[in-house]
């Protein structure tokens, strides 16, 4: 399981990265996304994802023996977090790419004066 | 615990939505905000004075959000390292709203200038109160999502640009800052600093291994830089600095970049100081992650001092030189910190070289942002902020000429004004520091600073001669100054000499918020991990 994620979490990095260094300006919000979404998918893979073992939940290890046994909530919390953060930004960086089409008239950001 | 904590986020909030709800109103709407940044002022300087000042103060107080025991909830923690920032932001912070107001045209005020700026106070004044690592994460996002639209705020081509190119990255700064509070929760099973930091000094008793977490911390140093515009993350630096709308770039030089400067000391010093781990990088041996920040910021700071230094002299723009100018003095900060790290942890120069990056941080928020406000000012009299275009700007308007020529003088380290202080400490520091193990490092820090020293020296003169001196060019001629905006610039004038003069109070701040940095087990004590049965 945490293999399949690690190749996930890589897989979605170097996509993010690679469309990150496209002189498109809409790639290169896609490559944001692409990026944060490969973090959300870190950050569960860092609550611990194998078959329910308190072990492997760190906020279940660390704090005491009262509580039932769960996923971590955690991370989910902070997932949530963080989609809502990114949902903002990325919408905030199209709205933007649109302005900056409008005002350099291409999205080509080598083509770019300034 | 107390409300008072919580107090200052509360006012800056509330006078956002309200500001947001009177757009149809400017005046009323314009009233508001000053009333509300003033109220802002007024709770920070309560609660700095009750907590922290006062005589009997207890030195640091806590607030737990819905009252969720630490380490679950939220904790704001009011101790003397945030009071210190507070202070900065809440100073700059009432000199860019009132200048603002001046400056602004009334038809962009209206075009959420006033929403989006308190939205930035609530950023940054989350960021230096919260005790929780991720909360620190989202205050981040509040404060940047502001300074993008800020920096687009003008809408041109050139503004559009920096503006995105700022978004791009501190996004992918975002997302690395995820990585590393992902990796830094796995590792110790908690988000809260305290919690985090009671648990890394004994890895053993808390079954934590800590060898991850000079990695992690090495992710959160590159994010932290990414923020504060040191050398290699410096490139965004000028062009959304001049994009902006002046009054803002003076709180970005002055406090969103302290922010990164804030968070390195607050993670490093408070938090990652006493993992015991050892480390061997470049020469740099110690028993804890700040061996590895020692080596890092001494070289990032180094370079700053110097990129910022030949970058300014090669400016031909007031903005442009001031700009730059930032990337330099956040050197200034950056190196004092470099030798708090190398440090003994149990010897007297870890405080003294904290003590001095603060100082220094203040110096700068007070001088920077009197700078980039004057150049408005000359810039909205004369149409020009260009250094070819201006001249004789001292015969014609000597108020605002006598303001610049307070501030370039502290830059440049005169006494007795903020700057001398500030320069003196860093040096006194770079020079105690030859003692302690920063290898080739500490040299090459010394002759950094001198040679930051002449550079400052070389471009405030440049832009004294060139813009201010000599007789008045064609647009100087038919300017006038407007008179309320000379007024801000006279206070801000009068606060960095008020500040040099009186040295001895703000000093004994700066000890005591640096005091604060580097005592772990009071800040662990403070935010009182009970909850859980304090497991």
């Amino acid at each position: 399981m945490s293999v399949a994620l690690a190749v996930a979490v890589g897989g979605l990095f170097a996509v993010g990265t690679f469309l990150l260094l496209r002189r498109d300006l809409v790639r290169v919000v896609f490559g944001l996304a692409v990026v944060s979404q490969a973090t959300f998918v870190y950050l569960i893979a860092m609550g611990g994802v194998a078959e329910g073992a308190r072990e492997l939940v760190p906020v279940l290890d660390t704090h005491g023996g009262g509580v039932p046994e769960i996923a971590d909530p955690v991370v989910q919390a902070l997932v949530l977090t963080a989609i809502v953060i990114s949902f903002g930004t990325t919408a905030l960086a199209l709205v933007l790419s649109y302005r900056a089409y409008e005002e350099n008239e291409t999205i080509d950001v080598t083509e770019w004066v300034r | 615990m107390s409300r008072l904590v919580i107090a200052p986020l509360l006012v800056v909030l509330g006078t956002a939505v309200l500001t947001l709800a009177l757009g149809r109103r400017p005046q009323l709407q314009r009233a508001t905000s000053v009333a509300g940044v003033v109220g802002y002022v007024a709770a920070v300087s309560v609660a700095v004075w009750t907590f922290v000042l006062a005589p009997a103060a207890p030195g640091a107080a806590t607030y737990q959000v819905g009252d969720w025991p630490a380490p679950f909830g939220i904790t704001l923690v009011l101790d003397g390292l945030s009071a210190f920032m507070l202070t900065i932001a809440a100073a700059v912070g009432l000199a860019s709203m009132l200048f603002a107001v001046r400056y602004v045209t009334p038809e962009n005020q209206r075009v959420y200038y006033h929403p989006l700026f308190h939205l930035l106070l609530v950023g940054v004044t989350g960021a230096f109160l919260t005790g929780d690592l991720f909360n620190l994460f989202v205050w981040f996002e509040v404060m940047l999502i502001v300074s993008y639209v800020f920096v687009a705020f003008y809408g041109t081509d050139y503004a559009t640009a920096a503006s995105f190119r700022y978004l791009v990255l501190n996004l992918f700064g975002s997302a690395l800052m995820l990585v590393a509070v992902g990796g830094l929760y796995a590792t110790t099973g908690t988000l809260n600093m305290a919690d985090m930091a009671r648990r890394l000094a004994n890895p053993a008793a808390y079954g934590v291994d800590p060898a991850p977490v000079v990695g992690l911390s090495a992710l959160l140093l590159a994010v932290f830089a990414l923020k504060a515009g040191l050398v290699p993350f410096q490139f965004w630096v000028p062009a959304a600095y001049t994009a902006a709308p002046p009054p803002i770039t003076a709180m970005f030089a002055g406090v969103t970049k302290k922010v990164g400067m804030y968070a390195v000391v607050r993670l490093y010093f408070t938090v990652f100081a006493g993992v015991p781990v050892s480390v061997d990088l470049a020469g740099s041996l110690g028993a804890s992650p700040l061996a590895f920040l020692a080596p890092v910021l001494a070289a990032m700071g180094i370079a700053s001092i110097l990129v910022g230094g030949f970058g300014a002299v090669g400016q031909d723009r007031l903005e442009g030189v001031f700009a730059y100018s930032s990337v330099g003095q956040v050197g200034f900060i950056a190196l004092p910190i470099a030798v708090a790290a190398a440090a003994d942890p149990t010897g007297s120069l870890r405080g003294v070289a904290i003590a001095a990056a603060l100082v220094f941080a203040l110096h700068h928020a007070l001088v920077k942002g009197l700078l980039f406000l004057s150049s408005a000012a000359v810039q909205d009299a004369t149409g020009t902020d260009s250094l070819r275009d201006l001249g004789g700007v001292a015969g014609h308007s000597p108020v605002l000429s006598g303001a610049v020529f307070v501030a370039l003088l502290s830059l440049i380290g005169l006494p007795p004004l903020t700057g001398f202080f500030g320069k003196f400490l860093a040096f006194d520091t770079a020079v105690r520091g030859l003692a302690v193990d920063l290898g080739v490092l500490s040299t090459l820090a010394l002759v950094a600073l001198l040679l930051g020293a002449v550079l400052t020296i070389l471009y405030a003169t440049r832009v004294w001669v060139d813009g201010f001196w000599g007789p008045e060019t064609p647009a100087v001629e038919t300017s006038t100054v407007d008179q309320g905006q000379v007024a801000v610039l006279v206070a801000l004038a009068a606060a960095v000499v008020l500040v040099g003069v009186g040295f001895d109070p703000v000093y004994r701040f700066a000890e005591t918020a640096a005091s604060a940095a580097i005592d772990t087990e009071a800040y662990v004590d403070v935010v009182g991990l009970d909850g859980g049965g304090g497991a």
